[in-house]
């Protein structure tokens, strides 16, 4: 960090109270004007943020909510990525052949009776029944699997599942419903260990999920989970 | 964390448009902004939302940072505080978030020596200690907390346009002792 010494201290003052954030708005349009074309005020500028930076080192770090990250995502790059790939990903192209296969898989697999390998299951149900979702978790793998077998998102918005642990602060989200009647979802490690006593809800968001990373629409449907008999 | 040379080295990838050198970016720094907006805006809602637009910032800026000579955490922590407090100062009444904000402002320092070296730390930490006690006092919570001139010259109970001309002078001050 090489100090520059030939800036008058109007400019340096100036330059500090800028990044400090603290600039009155007249002068702030200023002092932007002055930034975009003298590379010297922005050298200053740079120098002051080098210098304060070590006063950040105090801050502790705060894992954010494990749904910001596929938010970002989402802005980003459009349709959110799956974190695991789905098995048949790999061998069997084309969503044609995905959504046969889900239909079939439905044949095979009533939609009341467990699945076999799941530790947990909830049912989501909204008061009047118009929602009614099928939830069987297995805490190994953190599959979630889910069958809406009543009920859809509105038009132009979508629906968010939520885990609600035992004692928490706040719903955590675990990702959205698709289209399809199934959906599939995978829970972060640490969620797998909260499941006991823990609640799943689902509400009703703009499209695309939340934006905010805590529930913003109506909570339509919820269901206790519990472990699988 | 990781070291210096590997977060330039990601930032140089996500330039380049890598999905997965942003992925392993946001792991790698997500904890650290994330505490740079709460610090700021004592609100978890507001911090969620801060956070996003760090990420899509880093996303769409990439290209700009090796040419603004910033070093790749200062880039990153200073980018954060900028959006927290655009948010604090957009906000229409002040927080009351009160009981949140104290949880969230326990000092302590977490380990990350290989970002910010312990000589740099020392250096502004041995600068501030020559200022008065409230002027230092100032000057970080602007700088921590993103106070704004009414919130310090309410908290020090002086004028607004006295406490501007502290903390100008203050800055001065730090300056010449920082070039020392």
């Amino acid at each position: 960090m090489t100090a520059a010494t030939d800036h008058n201290d109007d400019d340096v003052a100036l330059a500090g109270e800028y990044v400090l954030g603290l600039l009155p708005a007249d002068d702030l349009r200023g002092f932007e004007l002055r930034l975009r074309d003298s590379s010297d005020m922005r050298r200053l500028v740079v120098e002051w943020d080098e210098y304060f930076i070590p006063l950040a080192a105090e801050i502790p770090e705060v894992a954010p909510p494990p749904a910001i990250q596929a938010r970002v995502e989402r802005r980003l790059f459009g349709a959110p990525r799956r974190r695991w790939p789905l098995p048949w990903q790999g061998t069997l192209a084309g969503g044609l052949i995905a959504a046969a296969l889900i239909v079939g898989l439905m044949f095979l697999t009533p939609p009341d009776q467990p699945d076999a390998l799941a530790t947990h299951t909830a049912q989501i149900a909204a008061e009047d029944r118009s929602l009614l979702i099928a939830a069987t978790l297995d805490d190994d793998t953190g599959e979630i699997r889910l069958h809406r077998t009543e009920g859809a998102a509105r038009a132009g918005r979508s629906l968010e599942l939520w885990l609600i642990p035992e004692g928490a602060d706040g719903p955590i989200s675990l990702g959205l419903l698709g289209d399809d009647e199934v959906t599939v979802l995978t829970l972060a490690p640490e969620q797998r260990a909260a499941l006991q006593g823990a609640v799943l809800a689902v509400s009703d968001e703009p499209e695309g999920g939340s934006p905010t990373g805590a529930p913003t629409g109506e909570v339509l449907a919820v269901g206790e989970i519990s472990p699988a008999a | 964390m990781a070291t210096r040379d590997e977060i330039e080295e990601l930032i140089a990838r996500v330039k380049l448009r890598d999905r997965q050198a942003f992925s392993t970016l946001y792991a790698e720094t997500s904890a650290k902004l994330y505490g740079v907006c709460l610090r700021v805006l004592k609100n978890r809602a507001e911090a969620d939302e801060a956070l996003q637009d760090v990420y899509v910032r880093i996303w769409n800026k990439a290209d700009a940072y090796s040419a603004n000579g910033y070093s790749p955490m200062t880039w990153l922590i200073t980018m954060a505080r900028n959006i927290a407090i655009d948010k604090l100062r957009a906000r229409k009444a002040p927080s009351s978030g009160i009981e949140e904000a104290a949880n969230l402002a326990s000092p302590g320092l977490t380990p990350e020596g290989e970002v910010i070296a312990a000589s740099e730390r020392q250096r502004i930490m041995d600068c501030l200690e020559e200022l008065e006690a409230d002027r230092a006092g100032a000057v970080r919570g602007a700088y921590l907390d993103g106070d704004s001139y009414k919130d310090l010259a309410e908290r020090y109970g002086v004028p607004l346009n006295t406490m501007r001309t502290w903390l100008r002078r203050s800055l001065l001050s730090l300056r010449d002792c920082l070039t020392r």
